[in-house]
């Protein structure tokens, strides 16, 4: 493998790597997140249940 | 003076939403979380701006380009944290207000308004001729630092709401007490 | 020139792995990993931060004062560094400008972040050891800085021209996500125990 191709091989590799890595972050962020909503949930029952 | 402030938050404790608030477990640690949190965003891009100014920070940015463009995130984030600073108090009116720390806090907020206000009338005086250097003029940095000084004291002095070592209610000096705002006889803390 | 072992992805081998590390860790020796660990927080709760930490109040409030002051650079590097990549903020700067430049600012807040952030462990260790979500907030940390290190500042040396644009778009919705989720769990710290 000649020293362009490693360059662009090394390249694909930091882009794969970030890609992986960021596609772990943003599922474990966004389920995490989901369940996190419950104040949310709680305010719009104590509207719904005072009639605001 | 103290008295009149009392009457008032005695009024505001009074409401239901101000008892749901307190005592609704998720709402507010959400409104207090929101409030901590904002600051990564508002004094964030503040801090970004007076490192600018004092040549810490972003040398290369034209420091009045910088000012401009990190000034709506930042107001973004102040929004939120006066939206959530106000409900904070709603929640605990009588305490907060009551509150040694929350006084400092407010004082400082009114000095770190000023010194902004300042700050950008410099700005506007002296022209775009200094803005590629790496520092500000010499004014102007004063009030960079001055800027990271009272803010850093702002979160200081906020953090330290939680502590009640000058609480009303606890009995206090007669300068404290006056300081603080308590009221002879009262009855809610 | 020196190769690595694993081949030309060695980089994105060494993140499967440490994700697939991560996910088996959890499900499986956690528990007795930690347990293992509790003369360490013993320790930390003995120590002089901790007993500076446990005795003084104030001490305690001004360093955790000084963390929320670090973790406002750190917000305010990334807001500024991935909002520019991901063309929100300073728009007009060259973003290879605007990242390199947060690169010292960002390593600072991290040191003021993390000294503090162990001052204040010691002072709440014999607490901290049983909450969950400090755990989580260890994981996002250390997730936070190996991503950091390991993977976007060697991604961002790159000419920016030279990587696609959604891969970097990603790494940047990546890194924000990550900073202010370190600083979400580390105030529902506060509320737990």
């Amino acid at each position: 493998m000649n020293d362009e191709n490693k360059a662009e091989a090394k390249l694909d590799d930091i882009q794969l790597a970030a890609v992986v890595s960021s596609s772990v972050f943003v599922v474990w962020f966004a389920v995490y997140w989901f369940f996190q909503i419950q104040a949310v949930r709680e305010l719009f029952e104590f509207v719904r249940v005072n009639n605001f | 003076m103290n008295e009149i402030i009392y009457n008032i938050v005695v009024w505001m404790d009074g409401f239901e939403w101000s008892t749901s608030l307190h005592e609704s477990y998720y709402m507010y640690n959400w409104i207090e979380s929101t409030h901590v949190l904002t600051l990564m965003v508002s004094l964030g891009m503040l801090f970004m701006i007076d490192l600018r100014m004092l040549g810490a920070a972003f040398p290369n940015v034209p420091a009045t380009t910088l000012a401009h463009r990190l000034n709506l995130p930042m107001w973004i984030g102040f929004s939120a944290m006066i939206i959530t600073g106000v409900l904070l108090v709603y929640a605990i009116p009588v305490r907060t207000s009551q509150s040694l720390w929350f006084r400092f806090k407010m004082v400082l907020l009114v000095c770190a308004a000023v010194n902004a206000y300042l700050l950008h009338k410099r700005m506007s005086e002296s022209g775009a001729s200094w803005e590629n250097d790496a520092k500000a003029p010499k004014k102007i940095r004063i009030s960079a630092a001055l800027s990271l000084g009272f803010w850093t004291l702002i979160v200081i002095s906020g953090r330290f709401i939680a502590y009640d070592w000058f609480d009303c209610e606890y009995g206090q000096s007669a300068v404290i007490s006056f300081v603080a705002g308590c009221v002879d006889g009262q009855t809610q803390w | 020139m020196p190769t690595s072992i694993l081949g030309p992805y060695t980089r994105t081998i060494t993140a499967v792995v440490l994700v697939v590390f991560t996910v088996v860790f959890f499900y499986t020796v956690r528990v007795s990993v930690r347990a293992s660990i509790e003369p360490l927080f013993d320790w930390m709760t003995a120590s002089w931060f901790g007993i500076i930490g446990t005795t003084w109040g104030a001490a305690f409030a001004i360093v955790e004062a000084l963390h929320l002051i670090g973790l406002a650079l750190i917000g305010g590097t990334v807001i500024a560094s991935d909002g520019r990549l991901l063309g929100l903020v300073l728009a007009d700067q060259e973003p290879g400008v605007v990242v390199q430049k947060t690169y010292r600012i960002f390593n600072w807040a991290l040191i003021l972040t993390l000294s503090t952030g162990v001052f204040m462990a010691c002072g709440v260790a014999g607490k901290i050891y049983f909450l969950k979500v400090f755990w989580y907030k260890m994981l996002a940390l250390s997730a936070g800085m190996l991503f950091e290190y390991g993977i976007r500042r060697p991604l961002l040396e790159k000419d920016l021209e030279d990587i696609t644009p959604w891969v970097i778009k990603l790494t940047a919705t990546a890194s924000i996500m990550v900073w202010f989720t370190v600083g979400a769990l580390g105030r529902w710290i506060g509320y737990s125990g």
